[in-house]
Order: C-alpha cells, then sequence, then structure tokens
C-alpha cells in the first residue's frame, strides 16, 4: 500500500494545485446549484423529454387543475383565479362550473380528461393515470389545450438545452472535486523524499477538537449563509436573464464558498494528518486537560525520587494519603449532612479523620526517629573518617620528615669532612637534593592538608592592596635579581576582605615567584588589582611566558595529580597547586588562563561591605 | 661558653647522633636520651645548660617531659618537632619552651638558634638586667636608645639610624601592629604616601640582622595586609 502510495506526486505545488482546484470546483457547484434556483429553471427538464410526461405538467400543473375545479364546485366559489390555463366544465346535475362550453371542451378529445361514474376517462395523447380523489357525484371534463401544450413543450426544450451542460459541468465538478480531497487526504502529511507523516508547523499545533469546533461552526454558518442566500430574491425572476440581485447573491455565494471550503479544507487536512500520525485525540484540549489533572494527581503519589530512600519513601506516600484521606472525610461530612439533614450523621466522617490523625502522626514518629538514628551514624561515620584523614596526614607527614632530618643532618656533617674533590661533589649535589626534598615534602603536606579541608585558618579583615604591596617588598631582592620588571596598577584605596593573611601572602608569593621564574627574560609583569563591582575585588597577575605553553589551564593546576613531568628545576612544582588551593581555601576564586605566550592568573575575593 | 652540656632527646637514634656529632663540631658537651624518662634521667645525674627535647616520643613525650623540667629547672629548651603547624609552635612555645625548630631542620639553624639560647642563658645568667632603664629587652633583643646599640643575643648588631628608630618604635609597643604608615609618620617623621614598599625593604632588612631564620622570624613579624609588629616575649 505505501509503495503504492508513492506513486502519487507529494511535491507541495501538486498538492497546492489539488486544493485550489478543490476549492474552486466546490465554489463553482455551489455557484450553479444557486443560478439554478435562481433562474427557476425547472432541473426536472434534464430527465424528462416530454412536458406532458414531467411532474412538473402531471403534479404541477393537471393535479391542482383538477384540485382547484373539485374545490371550485365544493365551495361554491364565483371563479377560479387567476384565468387558469385549462378548459374545464364539471357539474353534479344541478349545479354546473365551467370557464368554457361542453361542446367546445369536447373538440379537443384527444387531450381530454373525463371524470364520471367514479372513473376517469382519458384522450388519446393524454396523461392516463391520474390520482386525483374527486366525489362520485360529480362528472368532470378538463382540457389542456393542444396550443398551451405545445408552448410549454417549447419552453420545456429550451430549459433542457440549458440545463444540459450545467448538469454535466456539475457531474464532471463533483466527480473530480471527490477525486481531488480524496488524493490530498491521501498525501497531506506525506514529503516527497520519506514515508513518516509530518505535522505542519502552526496548523496541527492547534488542538483537534478546537479544529473541528471551529470546522463544524463555519460549516453550519456556511451552509446557513448560503441556504439563506437561496431563500431570498429567489422568486421575481424572469426566465434566463438575472437580475442585478440576483448577480450579487451569486457573487456572495461563490465568495462563501470559497472562505468556507477553504476553512473547512485545511482543518479537514489538518485532523486527517493527526490521524494518521495517530495524534488525534492526545493532541486534543480535553485530552490534555484530563491528562494535566491526572499528572497533577499522580505528582502527589509520585515517590520515584525517594526510590532510595525507603524511609522518606514511606513519609512522602503517608502524607499523600493522609491529605487524600482528609479531604474525602471533608467532602463526606459535607455529604452526610447534606443527605441526611442530621448533625450527628457527621460525627462518623469526623470520627474517621481523628483515627487518620492519629495513625498519621504516630507513624511519623516512628519514621522520624528512624531517619534521626541514621543521621546520627552517618555524621558519626563521617567524623571517624574526618580523622583518621587528618590522623593520615599526621603520621605519614611525621614518618617522611624523620629520616629526612637524618639524611640532612648527616649530609652536613659529611661536607664538614676531609673529602675528594669528586667526593664533596658528590655531597655538594646530595646536600642540594636533600634540601629540594624537604621543599617538596613540606608543599605537598600543605597542599594535602589544604584539598582535604582541614588546613587551620586564621581568618580576619586585612588590606589586600597592603598585602599585595608587603609581599612584594618582601620579594624585593628576588624581583631585583631577575632581569624582569613588576608593574602594579592597583586600586586607589584599602580594599579590605576577609581571610587568612599568611596563607594569602603565600598565595602571591608563590604566584609572583612563578612569574619571575617562568618569564621571558626584559619583560615585565602586570599586577592589576581592580574592583569590578562593590562585591567583588580582581587580582591579575599576567606574565610572557620564556617557553612554549603545550598545555591547557587545567593541566597546570593538576600537574602534580596527573604525574606529568615538573618543569621545574627548584622548588616542588606545586607552587600553583597551592596557591590555588589556599585561595578556595580562603575564601576566593583562582582562575588560570593561557592566551598564546601570556599567562594569566586571575583571582578574585568577595568585598568587605 | 665553652663545653657546655647539652641533653638532645630523640627517639630516633641516628638524628640523636646527628646531632651530638653536630654539636660537639661546635665545641660542646653533648649526652643523649632516646625517651622522656631517660631525659628525665639524665637531667639528675648531668649538669646540663640547654635541652633539645624531640615532642613525639614514647613512654613520656616531649611537652610532658618539658613540664616536668619546667617545675624545678630554668635552663632553655629548644622543641624538635615534624608538627610544622603554627598551633603546635604556640602551644610548645606557651608552655614554656624557648624555641621551636621544626623537623627537618638546618643543621646550620639548629647550631645557630643554641649558640644564641645558650649566650643569652649564660649572659642574663651575669648580668642585671635591671642596671639600665634606657634598655628595652625583647627575648634575646637588648636596645639601648642611649647609645643607641643593639644587642642580640649578647652579640651587638649594627643598624642603620632609620633601622634603628623603627626596631625602637616596635620595640616600645611590642605587641601592638602599625600599618607601614604609622612607621613611616613616625620615623622619617613626614607625610605618607606610598610608603608600603619602602617600610616593608626596611622590615627585610631589620629581620635579616636580628633573626636567625628571616623566612621564620621569631621577633619582627609581618601581619599580612594589616602591618607590622615585635612579638612580645620575655
Amino acid at each position: 500500500m505505501a509503495i503504492k502510495l508513492r506513486k502519487f506526486s507529494r511535491s507541495k505545488v501538486t498538492k497546492f494545485i489539488a486544493f485550489t482546484l478543490t476549492v474552486l470546483l466546490i465554489t463553482l457547484v455551489m455557484v450553479q446549484m444557486n443560478y439554478i434556483y435562481n433562474s427557476n429553471i425547472n432541473p426536472e427538464a434534464i430527465f424528462v423529454k416530454d412536458y406532458s410526461k414531467s411532474d412538473s405538467y402531471i403534479y404541477g400543473e393537471l393535479s391542482r387543475a383538477i384540485n382547484q375545479v373539485h374545490f371550485h364546485i365544493l365551495n361554491d366559489t364565483d371563479s377560479i383565479k387567476p384565468e387558469p390555463e385549462y378548459l374545464y366544465h364539471i357539474t353534479d346535475g344541478t349545479i354546473t362550473k365551467r370557464n368554457e362550453y361542453l361542446d367546445k371542451i369536447l373538440e379537443h378529445k384527444d387531450y381530454l380528461y373525463k371524470y364520471s361514474g367514479s372513473t376517469w376517462e382519458y384522450g388519446e395523447n393524454a396523461y392516463k393515470n391520474i390520482q386525483n380523489h374527486v366525489m362520485d357525484k360529480y362528472t368532470l371534463h378538463l382540457v389542456f389545450p393542444e396550443e398551451y401544450l405545445q408552448q410549454k413543450q417549447k419552453e420545456w426544450d429550451i430549459e433542457r438545452d440549458k440545463l444540459i451542460p450545467i448538469a454535466l459541468t456539475l457531474i464532471i465538478a463533483v466527480i473530480v472535486g471527490i477525486i481531488c480531497v480524496i488524493y490530498l487526504i491521501v498525501v497531506t502529511g506525506r514529503r516527497p523524499e520519506d514515508d513518516e507523516v509530518h505535522l505542519t508547523p502552526y496548523m496541527d499545533r492547534i488542538y483537534s477538537d478546537i479544529q473541528l469546533g471551529i470546522m463544524l461552526f463555519t460549516l453550519y454558518m456556511w451552509l446557513y449563509g448560503i441556504a439563506s442566500l437561496f431563500r431570498h430574491y429567489s422568486i421575481d425572476s424572469s426566465r434566463g436573464v438575472l437580475s442585478m440581485n440576483q448577480y450579487y447573491i451569486l457573487t456572495m455565494t461563490g465568495i462563501l464558498a470559497i472562505l468556507g471550503s477553504i476553512i473547512c479544507g485545511v482543518i479537514l487536512l489538518s485532523l486527517v494528518r493527526k490521524i494518521k500520525a495517530k495524534r488525534l485525540l492526545k493532541h486534543s484540549l480535553i485530552y490534555a486537560v484530563f491528562a494535566g489533572i491526572s499528572r497533577f494527581i499522580r505528582s502527589f503519589f509520585d515517590d520515584s525520587r525517594f526510590e532510595h530512600f525507603p524511609l522518606t519513601k514511606s513519609l512522602n506516600r503517608r502524607q499523600a494519603i493522609f491529605t487524600a484521606a482528609s479531604a474525602g472525610m471533608v467532602f463526606l461530612l459535607l455529604l452526610f449532612w447534606a443527605a441526611t439533614q442530621n448533625f450527628f450523621a457527621g460525627l462518623i466522617p469526623i470520627f474517621a479523620e481523628i483515627v487518620i490523625i492519629y495513625w498519621y502522626f504516630y507513624e511519623n514518629k516512628k519514621t522520624f526517629e528512624e531517619i534521626n538514628q541514621g543521621f546520627r551514624e552517618s555524621v558519626q561515620e563521617q567524623m571517624k573518617s574526618e580523622r583518621m584523614k587528618v590522623d593520615l596526614v599526621t603520621n605519614v607527614s611525621h614518618d617522611l620528615k624523620t629520616p629526612l632530618t637524618s639524611i640532612i643532618s648527616y649530609v652536613d656533617l659529611l661536607s664538614k669532612e676531609e673529602l675528594t674533590e669528586s667526593a664533596r661533589d658528590y655531597v655538594n649535589i646530595l646536600a642540594d637534593k636533600s634540601g629540594r626534598l624537604k621543599n617538596i615534602v613540606s608543599d605537598l603536606f600543605d597542599l594535602a592538608k589544604s584539598t582535604s579541608g582541614n588546613l587551620p585558618l586564621d581568618m580576619e579583615n586585612l588590606d589586600l592592596r597592603k598585602l599585595i604591596e608587603q609581599t612584594l617588598g618582601d620579594m624585593e631582592d628576588d624581583i631585583e635579581k631577575s632581569d624582569i620588571r613588576i608593574k602594579t596598577s592597583l586600586t586607589e584605596t584599602p580594599v579590605f576582605i576577609y581571610s587568612d593573611g599568611k596563607k594569602l601572602y603565600r598565595v602571591f608569593q608563590n604566584i609572583i615567584g612563578n612569574a619571575l621564574k617562568y618569564s621571558l627574560s626584559g619583560t615585565r609583569v602586570f599586577i592589576d588589582m581592580e574592583m569590578i563591582d562593590n562585591k567583588n575585588v580582581y587580582v591579575i597577575v599576567k606574565n610572557t611566558a620564556s617557553y612554549d605553553m603545550d598545555f591547557t589551564a587545567e593541566d597546570v593546576l593538576q600537574r602534580f595529580t596527573r604525574g606529568d613531568e615538573s618543569r621545574a628545576s627548584e622548588g616542588s612544582g606545586l607552587g600553583l597547586s597551592i596557591a590555588e588551593s589556599f585561595t578556595w581555601a580562603c575564601g576566593g576564586r583562582f582562575r588560570v588562563e593561557i592566551d598564546g605566550d601570556q599567562f594569566k592568573v586571575r583571582l578574585e575575593f568577595p568585598v568587605i561591605e | 661558653m665553652d663545653s657546655a652540656k647539652i641533653l638532645v632527646a630523640d627517639d630516633d637514634r641516628e638524628i640523636a647522633g646527628a646531632i651530638e656529632k653536630l654539636l660537639v663540631r661546635e665545641g660542646y658537651e653533648v649526652v643523649k636520651a632516646y625517651n622522656g624518662m631517660e631525659a628525665l634521667d639524665a637531667l639528675v645525674s648531668n649538669q646540663v645548660q640547654l635541652i633539645i627535647l624531640d615532642i613525639m616520643m614514647p613512654k613520656l613525650d616531649g611537652l610532658s617531659t618539658m613540664m616536668k623540667i619546667r617545675d624545678s629547672k630554668n635552663i632553655p629548651i629548644i622543641l624538635l618537632s615534624a608538627k610544622s603547624e603554627d598551633s603546635d609552635k604556640i602551644l610548645g612555645l606557651s608552655m614554656g619552651a624557648d624555641d621551636y625548630v621544626t623537623k627537618p631542620f638546618n643543621p646550620q639553624e639548629l647550631v645557630a638558634r643554641v649558640r644564641s639560647q645558650l649566650r643569652r642563658y649564660l649572659q642574663l645568667g651575669d648580668k642585671d638586667s635591671a642596671s639600665s632603664q634606657s634598655k628595652l629587652i625583647i627575648g634575646g633583643l637588648c636596645l639601648d636608645a642611649e647609645k643607641a646599640e643593639l644587642t642580640v643575643d649578647g652579640e651587638p648588631v649594627k643598624l642603620t639610624a632609620k633601622e634603628f628608630k623603627i626596631l625602637e618604635f616596635l620595640m616600645r609597643n611590642a605587641g601592638c601592629v602599625f600599618s607601614a604608615e604609622q612607621i613611616y609618620e613616625r620615623v622619617w617623621q613626614e607625610t605618607a604616601y606610598s610608603v608600603e614598599n619602602t617600610v616593608m625593604v626596611h622590615i627585610r632588612r631589620i629581620r635579616e640582622k636580628i633573626e636567625i631564620n628571616p623566612k621564620e622570624p621569631k621577633y619582627l613579624k609581618v601581619v599580612w595586609g594589616i602591618g607590622y609588629k615585635i612579638e612580645k616575649i620575655f
């Protein structure tokens, strides 16, 4: 089926043409039907060739004529108004009503209708199956003269000539229209490139039931509007020629047909697409409202979030049951009072509510106690592991420092012995490296303590600007020894922050020391300090690296944990990591940025108001 | 001063041995002990002028040993420990230690500290400290404002005029923290403007002259982000 369907063109152009064609055909059918109606053309002329055999003649003229004449004699009225096209003579022996003498009527005997003795007699060319009831006592002679019938037949033929082409076009239009509609229904939502059902962005976002409502309302208004156009102005028209009013009506019919069919067509196709995509019901306002209400109600009972926490899960469930039951009891109370008009009937839900409240609080209390117990245990567990961590750092620190002390001491003693030249070189190397090891161990434990959150802090209000100036003064010797110049741009006024001065001194010492060590000779190190807002102060230390920085900002700080080969030939290589860790511990933020050859450390601290 | 007797107490025999050799080379006599109890016993049988005491020792730890010693003796005690936290140092010093050296230590620094402690102890022993009112004494620092002289543990130290004035000002107000501006205005007698660096450089120079380890100053301290002070030591 799907393969066969693919044969139809699904391109937008074809769809558009089919849609336009359908709209035009519907309009054409409506306008033509209205035209037929307004033109007073009798549609029967298409089906019956002979006027004298048509229903219009038999029921419209003949049958009416017989009834008129019958009525005329029964009520003994003076005459039939207006002047009838037929000739008649009716009598019961005493009263006679006629518009022509009997002998004159009998001249048209081929077209004569005679009723006497409760039977009908017909002329040769007359219609031979009259069903009209006439009282038995009457004798009736009635004739439509041949000239009149011929005149009628002539008009009948003109109408027939006019109607047949209209009828044919109508039939074709209806057939083509139906084909177009079927085509559109088949291809809508499909695209040339695949077999999926695609919903149209804006149209299909409207809820199905709203669409259906709009469509039915439009259809109703449309039919009502067209019907009212059919009703008015349809009389007073001479055959074949239309009045101005009628042209107006036809135009209105056309416009209405176009608008109505476009609106209904677009909505219909949208609904069809939704049916194809199996979204018709799901995408309705009613569904959405019910789904929303159901979600809302279910959310009370949803405890998936507490899946791994049985205690909170039972609390949540109990709360939901309690709330629902209490609400139910209020409802029941009102219902009981309303139904029985009896005060005491209301005591039943009240009593039930008391039982529910007792159950709720009693069970919750037990659960809370269990939660408290668990909480207490986990806190104790945490404290224990925290203590173990501190002990670990302290013990490992002691175990490393003790042998190191021996090494350094004996290397020192060794260096004072009488030694050969090469032995002295070796001892110097040992002294140098053991000194470095001492620094690394010391830095390592500072870092370990700081990252494990066990760094003792001595927090106080201090002036960050002063601290930077003091650090620079303290490092003046190192700065002067290097060929790097420091350029500072500090704030005009003191900036107070709440921090640990000694630790921050380490931070700036490490950052500036780092900058001095790794800057390209002859360049400058910039230390900028600024307040962006009144809440935070930023310190940015920038330097131009003397080597290719083929690492990222993260690498610099994770050098140690990543086990990268340290580029430091002196010191521990942990300077920046310590600076970072201390900064965070002191309540600041620390970020490293690398931009080409520029190495930038950016510190941020909250300012005291 | 020659052949002062020093007690070295450390449970690590190699460290005790190394310290012994270091000090013997400097001309001191050394008695070793490997725990607190031994140290106390050694004190009974020896006339000791200074004690180097490890804190973490079996049987009786260094701090307890020190408290027992302090019950009867006033000789200088240098604590030796792998614990390097400020809080440990403060605890040790406040319990009666005269100095605190962290492991691993620089042997030369330890020797310098031993020498400094001994000099002070022995000199203070002979001298009448109340002899001069114009003298400011803080720990081993002795500043004579009239004579414009400074001795550290009895050793004369040369300071420039500004350095001397700064030190005098700070020593007169020992324990108080002063900002660079305050120090500048007192010492230079000028309005301070952007003087942090000037003062800091002077402070550093003074430190290099009076401190055994200028990186871990005992007397002249920087209060980072606030100012400078001389520690109040008796």
